[in-house]
C-alpha cells in the first residue's frame, strides 16, 4: 500500500502566480463561451412547439443510458465504427471525469475542508487507468480517421440526391472540414496529453516519488523513455513541457468553448434525443388536436422542440441513407439530407436574436435550404431510417407533417389528389364501388359469416386490395378457407369496411384519416367480437397502434401468428411438406413497423421450405416501394424501382423456387417487378398463404373449384 | 368585385345500376353525388383571378338543388369561396336547364357579380345550355367552352380562348359583365383537404327560396320544363365477339360467320 503525500502530481507545478491567474481567466472565459453557446441552443429550441414527452422521465433516462453504455445502436450495420466510437467514447468521457476529480479536490475540497485523497494508490490507479483511458481515445481516432479517408464509404461522401452539383446549397464540404477538424483537434489533444505527461516524467526524473512510480502510466513512460533517448535532459524537458502545458490546455478550453457551436455538440444532442426517443414513432403518427386551426408543418417553428432537438442529434453517419430505397434507386431524397437540411435552416433562422419574418421561416420551396416538394413526396414511409438511426432521429414523422402541409395546400401530383377525392367518396382506393367490395365471397363454397348481424370471435378485417385486387382476391380467398378449415369462427364487415388508412395518413391528408378511422372504428364498435385479424400489414399497423388514439381499442393479429397458433393448436394439418428454395420479404409494416419478423419464417420452416435470407432482412428489409401512398403514384420513368431493385438481390440466390410475400401490396409490387426486372421464368413471387394452402389438408366441402378462382 | 360560380351536384351511377320502376330515371339507390367536374375548374378559374387580384374579390358559388347540394358547396367555401348559395324550394324539382337559368339569372340581379362563370357543361344531363341560358336571360354578352382567359378583375373587357372542334381555337373580346362557360382543362383545380371540408362547416350556407327570386312555383319545376323524359334505358350491346385460336383457325370461324349471316 502506498500512501505518501508525494506521490501525485502538484498541479501548476513550477508556475508563477501571474500565469495560474491568466489560465484561470482562459478557464472562466471557455466556460463563459460555452455557456452562451448552450443558452443559443436552448433559445432555439424554446422557439419550436411545445411537446410532451417529457413524461417518465427517470425510464427515459435509464433506457438512454443503457443504449449509451452498450453502444447498441452504434454498433448496428457497422460493426467497427461502433467500436471505434466505444474507444472514443469511454476513453473521453474517463478523462472527462479524471479531469472532474482533480478539480473537485483541487478547487473545492482541499480550499474548503482541507481534504485530499489524490495521492498515493489511488493516484497511481487512476494513472493507470486515465492512461488506458487516453490510449483508448487517440486509437479510436486513429480508427475514424483511417475510415474517413481510406475506406471510401458512400455514406460519408455526402452527396446530395436531392440537389445538383450546380446548386449553391450542393457543397457539403464544409461538413468534411469539420470532420477533420474535430478528429484532429481531438486526436492533437489526446496526443500533446501523453507528451505534457512524459516531458514532466523527465523534468522530475530526480524526484522517486515520481519516476519510480513512473510505469503507472504506461504511455507517459513509454514516451519518456523515447525522450530520454532522443537527448532530453531534466531542464531541456522541462522547458517543453511548459510549452507544452499552454498548447495542451488552450486547445483544450478551446474544444470545450466550441461545443455548443460544432459538431461536437452531439455528445449532448445525441444523448437528449435518445432520452426523448417516441417508441412509436412514424408507427403512430401524431393527432391533430381538434382546436388547431392550421395542420402540419409549414415554417421551421412549426416543429416541436424535440423535433428541433433532433436536427441537432444528426452526427451524419449515413445509416439512414444508406438504408433509403429512395436513395437506394436514385429518387431525390436522402433521409439525412432532410434533417441536415433542416438543422441549417434552423441554425440560420432560429440562433439569431430576433426571430425573422414568417416569410423566411417558410421551409417548403425550392430556394436555398429549403425542402423540395418532390423529396418529401420520394418518401415510402418504410421506416427503414428511423429503425437504423443511432441518435434516434424521427425522419417519418417529419417527413409526414410536412406533407401535411403540401397536402392541405394541394400540392401534389393530380393523381394523388384524385385517388384520395375517390377513397373520400368510395371508402375505397380502387375507384371501385363499395357494393363490390365483398365480392371476392361469392366464390367460395361456404358463406362468410356478416359480422355486423351476428356475433364471431374473429372479425377480418380484409383491406382493400386483398378485396378488390383480382390476383389478391385469390389470396383472400385462400385465406378463407384456411380459416374455415379450422374452424375458426369469423365474418367479416362486407360493404361496411373501409379503407384503414395507414397509407391516407402517411400520406398526409389527415383529415381523410380522421374520416376513415372514425367511420371504421365505429361500425367495428356497433359488432360483437373478440380480437380481429387481417393479411394487410397496412391495416394491421393502424388499427393497432393508431386507432387507439381516436378510441379504437381492438385485439389484432397479423395472419401470420393466427395461422401459427392455428397449426399449434393442431386446427390446421399439413397433407404435405414443400421442398422449395424460398426467400422471405418482410413487409415493412409487419417487420419494422411491429416486429413480426418471425412468425412468418416460423410458418416457412414448418412448411418444409428451404429458407435462404436475402442480405437485406429482417429490419433492414428493403421496402417494395408502395409505402407512404406512393402505390397511388405513379415511379418516374427510367429510374429503377424499389421493388426491380428488391428483385435483382433475389435473383441473386442460387436456385430460388420462390419469393415469399405477406402482404398484398407487396405481392402487387413484385409480381409486376418480376416481369420488369427479367426474373419472370426464373422464380415466381407468391404469398405465404398460397403456400400454406399447398400443403394444408382440406374436407372436400372447403374446396375451392381451382378454375372459378383463376378464372 | 364579384366573381358569381354557378355550380351543380351531378349524379354518377354505382356499378350494377337499376333503372326506376317508372323507367325515367336511375334509381337513387345507385346514384353516387359529386361536384361537377367542370365546376371544379370554374372555381379554381376565380379563386386564381382572387388570388392573383391587387383588388379585392369576392367569389360566390351558387348552387340549384336539395339539402345533399350542401356537401358539394362546402367543397367549394373549403377549397376558398367567400360564400355559398343554395336555391331550393321542392317545387323546383325537375327543373330543365332552361328555367335554371332564369332562377340564376334572378340571384345574379340581386348579387350584382362583375363575372359569371359556369361550367360547360354537366356530366349527368350534358345539356350544355346552363350557362347559355342564363346569359341570354341576363341579355349579357357570353362566350362558351372557355379554355384560356385573360381577365383583370374590373376591366371592362375579357380575352377568352375558346376551344372548337378540329383542335382549332379561337381567341373572342368579351364586354364585362359576361357569362363565361370554362372548359375543363384551363387550370388545375386545387385539392380540397378533408380538414378544409370540415373547417368549412362553420361557413354558412345562403339558403333562397322561390320568394327571394321572385318566383312562383309554376314557372319552375316539371311543369315549366320545355321538354320532358318519355323513357330512360340502356341501350341494347352491339354484337362483337372476339375470335381467338391460330390464323387459321380464326379465318375458319370468320368465314363461318359471315355465310351464316348470309344466310347460307
Amino acid at each position: 500500500m502506498n500512501h505518501s503525500q508525494d506521490v501525485t502530481r502538484i498541479l501548476f507545478e513550477g508556475f508563477q502566480p501571474q500565469a495560474i491567474y491568466l489560465f484561470y481567466v482562459l478557464g472562466f472565459t471557455s466556460i463563459a463561451v460555452f455557456a452562451y453557446g448552450v443558452y443559443v441552443q436552448i433559445r432555439k429550441y424554446r422557439r419550436g412547439q411545445p411537446d410532451a414527452s417529457w413524461g417518465h422521465f427517470w425510464t427515459r433516462f435509464v433506457d438512454m443510458f443503457k443504449t449509451m453504455m452498450t453502444h447498441r445502436t452504434l454498433k448496428r450495420r457497422d460493426k467497427s465504427a461502433g467500436r471505434a466510437h466505444a474507444l472514443i467514447f469511454f476513453g473521453f468521457v474517463l478523462l472527462f471525469l479524471g479531469t472532474a476529480t482533480i478539480t473537485l479536490e483541487y478547487d473545492f475540497l482541499e480550499p474548503i475542508f482541507g481534504i485530499r485523497f489524490w495521492y498515493g494508490d489511488f493516484y497511481l490507479w487512476f494513472s493507470l487507468v486515465l492512461d488506458l483511458a487516453g490510449a483508448a481515445l487517440v486509437g479510436g481516432l486513429l480508427y475514424m480517421m483511417y475510415r474517413r479517408k481510406w475506406l471510401k464509404l458512400p455514406k460519408l461522401d455526402y452527396q446530395r440526391p436531392d440537389r445538383q452539383p450546380e446548386d449553391p446549397d450542393y457543397d457539403r464540404s464544409a461538413y468534411r472540414r469539420e470532420d477533420w477538424a474535430f478528429l484532429w483537434t481531438l486526436i492533437i489533444i489526446g496526443i500533446t496529453g501523453f507528451m505534457l505527461e512524459a516531458a514532466r516524467l523527465v523534468w522530475l526524473i530526480d524526484n522517486a516519488a515520481i519516476w519510480e512510480t513512473r510505469w503507472w502510466s504506461p504511455v507517459g513512460a513509454l514516451m519518456a523513455e523515447a525522450m530520454l533517448l532522443l537527448g532530453f535532459t531534466a531542464e531541456s524537458a522541462g522547458i517543453f513541457r511548459t510549452g507544452m502545458w499552454w498548447f495542451h490546455g488552450v486547445l483544450a478550453l478551446t474544444f470545450i468553448a466550441l461545443i455548443p457551436y460544432t459538431k461536437v455538440k452531439h455528445i449532448f444532442t445525441a444523448s437528449a434525443s435518445l432520452m426523448f426517443r417516441d417508441p412509436l414513432a412514424g408507427r403512430r403518427l401524431p393527432a391533430v388536436p381538434e382546436d388547431q386551426e392550421t395542420i402540419g408543418v409549414k415554417t421551421i417553428t412549426d416543429f416541436t422542440w424535440k423535433q428541433l432537438l433532433h436536427l441537432d442529434a444528426c452526427t451524419k453517419c449515413g445509416r439512414c441513407h444508406e438504408a433509403c430505397p429512395a436513395n437506394a434507386v436514385g429518387a431525390p431524397l436522402s433521409p439525412r439530407d432532410v434533417i441536415l437540411s433542416l438543422r441549417e435552416f434552423a441554425n440560420n433562422a432560429l440562433q439569431k436574436n430576433e426571430l425573422p419574418d414568417e416569410v423566411e421561416l417558410d421551409v417548403h420551396g425550392k430556394d436555398v435550404g429549403q425542402v423540395f416538394m418532390e423529396t418529401l413526396w420520394s418518401c415510402r414511409t418504410c421506416m427503414a431510417c428511423v429503425e437504423i438511426c443511432p441518435v434516434a432521429v424521427e425522419h417519418v414523422p417529419i417527413i409526414v407533417q410536412m406533407r401535411r402541409k403540401l397536402v392541405d395546400e394541394g400540392n401534389m401530383e393530380p393523381i394523388l389528389q384524385k385517388t384520395l377525392q375517390s377513397i373520400h367518396k368510395n371508402g375505397n382506393s380502387m375507384g371501385e364501388s363499395k357494393r363490390k367490395r365483398p365480392r371476392w365471397t361469392k366464390d367460395l363454397p361456404f358463406t362468410i359469416k356478416d359480422a355486423r348481424k351476428e356475433p364471431v370471435d374473429v372479425m377480418w378485417f380484409v383491406g382493400d386490395y386483398a378485396s378488390f385486387d383480382p390476383r389478391n382476391q385469390v389470396v383472400t380467398q385462400s385465406f378463407a378457407k384456411l380459416m374455415h378449415q379450422a374452424g375458426v369462427n369469423f365474418g367479416l364487415l362486407y360493404e361496411a369496411e373501409m379503407n384503414a388508412g395507414n397509407d391516407v395518413r402517411r400520406v398526409g391528408e389527415e383529415g381523410l384519416y380522421e374520416f376513415l378511422a372514425t367511420a371504421n372504428i365505429s361500425t367495428l364498435e356497433q359488432c360483437e367480437f373478440n380480437s380481429i385479424v387481417t393479411t394487410d400489414p397496412h391495416s394491421f399497423n393502424t388499427i393497432r397502434n393508431e386507432y387507439p388514439d381516436f378510441g379504437g381499442q381492438f385485439e389484432i393479429q397479423h395472419y401470420t401468428t393466427l395461422l401459427k397458433q392455428l397449426f399449434e393448436q393442431g386446427k390446421l394439418k399439413l397433407k404435405q411438406k414443400l421442398d422449395y428454395r424460398v426467400t422471405f420479404h418482410d413487409p415493412c409494416h409487419l417487420g419494422r413497423y411491429n416486429k413480426g419478423y418471425d412468425a412468418p419464417r416460423e410458418l416457412i420452416q414448418l412448411l418444409g421450405c428451404e429458407l435462404v435470407e436475402m442480405d437485406r432482412n429482417r429490419d433492414n428489409s428493403f421496402c417494395c416501394g408502395a409505402g407512404g401512398g406512393r402505390i397511388w403514384i405513379p415511379d418516374p420513368v427510367g429510374l429503377e424501382k424499389p421493388s426491380e431493385n428488391r428483385m435483382r438481390e433475389a435473383g441473386e440466390i442460387e436456385g430460388l423456387d420462390v419469393f415469399i410475400v405477406s402482404c398484398p401490396k407487396d405481392l402487387t409490387m413484385f409480381e409486376d417487378a418480376l416481369k420488369t426486372a427479367g426474373f419472370e421464368g426464373k422464380f415466381v413471387v407468391k404469398e405465404l398463404i398460397e403456400l400454406v394452402n399447398e400443403c394444408v389438408e382440406f374436407d372436400e366441402t372447403v374446396t375451392i373449384d381451382a378454375e372459378i378462382v383463376s378464372a | 368585385m364579384k366573381i358569381l360560380v354557378a355550380v351543380k351536384e351531378v349524379a354518377a351511377l354505382d356499378e350494377d345500376f337499376e333503372i326506376r320502376d317508372d323507367r325515367l330515371d336511375v334509381d337513387e339507390d345507385f346514384l353516387l353525388y359529386d361536384l361537377n367536374e367542370w365546376d371544379d375548374f370554374s372555381l379554381e378559374e376565380a379563386m386564381q383571378i382572387k388570388e392573383s387580384a391587387d383588388i379585392d374579390v369576392e367569389v360566390v358559388v351558387v348552387s340549384v338543388g336539395p339539402d345533399r347540394v350542401e356537401e358539394s358547396l362546402r367543397k367549394c367555401l373549403a377549397k376558398g369561396a367567400d360564400r355559398a348559395i343554395r336555391v331550393w324550394d321542392d317545387a323546383m324539382e325537375g327543373s330543365d336547364a332552361v328555367t335554371i337559368g332564369r332562377m340564376l339569372a334572378a340571384v345574379v340581379e340581386k348579387e350584382k357579380p362583375d363575372m359569371v362563370f359556369a361550367g360547360v357543361q354537366s356530366s349527368d344531363n350534358a345539356d350544355a345550355a346552363t350557362g347559355i341560358s342564363l346569359a341570354a336571360q341576363l341579355n349579357w354578352p357570353h362566350a362558351a367552352v372557355v379554355a384560356g382567359l385573360e381577365y383583370q378583375p374590373g376591366s371592362s373587357t375579357a380575352k377568352a380562348t375558346r376551344e372548337l372542334e378540329g383542335g382549332l381555337s379561337q381567341q373572342v373580346e368579351v364586354g364585362c359583365p359576361a357569362v363565361l362557360t370554362i372548359q375543363l382543362g384551363i387550370n388545375s383545380p386545387r385539392y380540397a383537404s378533408l380538414r378544409g371540408i370540415k373547417q368549412a362547416a362553420a361557413k354558412p350556407i345562403e339558403e333562397w327560396s322561390l320568394d327571394q327570386l321572385g318566383m312562383t312555383t309554376d314557372e319552375v319545376g316539371s311543369a315549366a320544363a320545355l321538354a320532358h323524359v318519355r323513357r330512360m334505358y340502356i341501350p341494347e350491346k352491339g354484337m362483337a365477339t372476339m375470335i381467338g385460336g391460330t390464323p387459321a383457325e380464326q379465318a375458319a370461324k370468320l368465314a363461318e360467320i359471315i355465310k351464316e349471316f348470309r344466310g347460307e
